[in-house]
């Protein structure tokens, strides 16, 4: 059986320099992989190499074992893939629905936008796939949310949207302690629906509550890939720390 | 009991009131809605009490109302969608004459009006997806790109034709179409309205007027989503152009002659109008309800400052303290939203 999504033998220049040499994972169907690193290890160039952002300079990648070229953020769109933004990616101005259903509205033949169905869609989203506390309404203007309520509406986006792997880049670095729990929660329940997550964190504790497995980085390459099964909180640190 | 009664109805009266108050300043344009309205009720008050020294329900002045606003208003509503979309256009008052003399010098040529008009509009779409280009090419600020727009097409007003009016004799089908009367109603203003509907339901109801907000809101994010930002853009710059157009015709057509200063300062007009009616500097933000009302409540103030005798100079200041105070206001929701 083939995975999900591979990476075979990425390496990724800008100029002169080298942010990734040779890497490659893999993220299996509805697993949680915790991609650790100290800063500037190329955790986010891995991240926006899979999303499409950055081509790679060698190597390529496979989706369901078919090798697959991203050329940008909507051919990773179209084969399942959401990205989580450090900032997440939201239009502060509109409304939750209108965020919801961004780029992807639900019109009429002629583009006319479908509004009685889209809001009671995100509705149904907010309340029963992504439990948010303190959203009212799917009126309510994205601009007005906290920064854990924003990212719950960016997931309710992948909810909706049915995709296949979750990209979270440190999605907590601006999360209150319970949205962060919250968050962590969201990412479990999506696995059990089978939706794989890459989670990129700081938080070795973060990532160890959550992870089935975890891919630490140092430099621009793997130096450990590990099943929680076969490690430790002490020895996850000292792979992060030493290396 | 009846005291009682009355009261415990008082406060709940007034809470209501102040309820609606401020669902009506919640919405888009709820606050230059209630500025609007009041000012109506002043002015009709006015006018009622004092019907021989202040016109402002003569028949002859509401005639005048109706006939300047669709020029603004079409300027402003071009102005105000590439505004939402994060940029600007300076060159619309230059476009709008400039198209104008192709179109009369067209018609003086020979040329049906049915086919010159079109090729005005044509012109102006062409002009604006120019200056979209070039902004979007070079990645420069649309504000120095339609600058040199204002300058180049003022300019080739001059060098196309001179200084001197051109007349515009069209079809009279085509002058009744666009400035005759329908049921008492001035049919430029009919035109105008229409715009306003249809613009609504682009801008507000249909994917694209969901994209230009995003595009102006946060371009990144709408990026990431997948739009194609340049080309929302695009198509901003040449609505912008082709709406100056627009109110070209339907100017020309109710003078029957084109100035060729006539378009000076028209831009700085419009984009007043939209900052009056609740749009963002930075784009992503306003409504096409507000827009109109901002064109609607500069002409009004220009009427009534008319009506009252007062020098052109108090036009000016009056305007200019709505714009910093709408700004202000504006500035403070916005703070408010993001924080
Ligand atoms: N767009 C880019 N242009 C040039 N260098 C970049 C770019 N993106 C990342 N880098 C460099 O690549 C290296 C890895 O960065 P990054 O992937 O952001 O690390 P991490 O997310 O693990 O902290 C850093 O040295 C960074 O400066
Ligand atoms: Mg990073």
């Amino acid at each position: 059986m083939s995975n999900l999504l591979e990476l075979h033998n990425i390496s990724k220049s800008f100029g002169a320099l080298t942010a990734l040499r040779n890497l490659s994972f893999h993220i299996g169907e509805g697993e949680v992989v915790g991609l650790l690193g100290d800063n500037g290890a190329g955790k986010s160039t891995t991240v926006n190499l899979i999303s499409g952002i950055h081509k790679p300079t060698d190597g390529y990648l496979s989706v369901d074992g078919k090798k697959t070229l991203f050329t940008c953020r909507s051919d990773s769109a179209d084969a399942g893939i959401e990205t989580i933004y450090q900032h997440t990616a939201l239009v502060d101005s509109l409304s939750i629905t209108r965020n919801i259903f961004m780029g992807r509205e639900l019109t009429d033949r002629f583009g006319f936008l479908r509004q009685a169905e889209m809001r009671e869609i995100a509705m149904e989203v907010l309340q029963n796939a992504v439990h948010i506390s303190g959203i009212d309404s799917p009126d309510t203007l994205v601009g007005n949310l906290s920064g854990g309520q924003k990212q719950a509406v960016a997931i309710a986006r992948a909810v909706y949207f049915k995709k296949r792997v979750l990209l979270l880049d440190e999605p907590t670095s601006a999360l209150s302690v319970r949205e962060t729990e919250a968050l962590l929660n969201q990412v479990l329940k999506l696995k059990a629906e089978n939706v794989s997550s890459v989670l990129v964190t700081h938080n070795i504790y973060h990532a160890y509550q959550v992870c089935d497995r975890f891919v630490i980085m140092s430099h621009g390459t793997k130096v450990f890939d590990v099943a929680k099964a076969d490690t430790t909180i002490n020895q996850l640190t000292d792979y992060v720390v030493l290396t | 009991m009846t005291p009682i009664l009355a009261d415990s109805a008082a406060p709940r009266s007034r809470t209501q009131r102040q309820s609606i108050l401020k669902q009506i300043m919640g919405m888009p344009a709820g606050a230059i809605f209630l500025v609007f309205m009041t000012l109506q009720i002043v002015c009709i008050a006015g006018a009622l009490l004092y019907p021989n020294e202040f016109r402002y329900l003569s028949p002859q002045n509401l005639t005048i109302l109706m006939k300047a606003v669709p020029v603004l208003g079409c300027l402003a509503l071009g102005a105000g969608v590439l505004m939402i979309a994060g940029e600007f256009d300076l060159s619309i008052g230059s476009v709008y004459t400039f198209t104008a003399v192709l179109m009369a010098s067209l018609v003086g040529a020979g040329v049906s009006a049915f086919v010159a008009a079109p090729l005005g509009v044509l012109a102006g779409v062409m002009i604006g997806l120019l200056n979209g280009q070039i902004t979007i090419r070079f990645g420069l600020p649309s504000f120095i790109v339609t600058l040199g727009g204002l300058l180049f097409w003022r300019g080739a007003v001059l060098l196309y034709n001179g200084a001197v009016q051109v007349r515009f004799d069209p079809e009279p089908v085509f002058t009744s179409l666009f400035s005759g009367t329908l049921l008492g109603i001035n049919a430029a203003f009919i035109w105008i309205v229409l715009f306003v509907v249809g613009f609504h339901f682009l801008l507000h109801r249909h994917r694209f007027g969901n994209h230009v907000f995003a595009t102006g809101g946060n371009r990144g994010a709408a990026e990431a989503i997948g739009i194609n930002t340049n080309r929302v853009k695009l198509v901003a710059f040449a609505i912008a152009g082709g709406m100056a157009a627009v109110a070209g015709i339907l100017a020309t057509a109710r003078v029957g002659s084109v100035q060729p200063g006539q378009g000076a300062g028209l831009e700085l007009q419009a984009i007043a109008a939209c900052v009056i009616g609740g749009l963002s500097l930075r784009g992503g933000r306003g409504s096409i309800i507000g827009i109109f009302l901002g064109v609607l409540l500069i002409h009004t103030i220009t009427d009534v400052l008319l009506l009252l005798r007062a020098p052109g100079f108090y036009l000016d200041m009056f305007i200019a303290t709505l714009i910093v105070l709408a700004a202000i206001f504006n500035h403070l929701i916005e703070r408010r939203g993001v924080a």
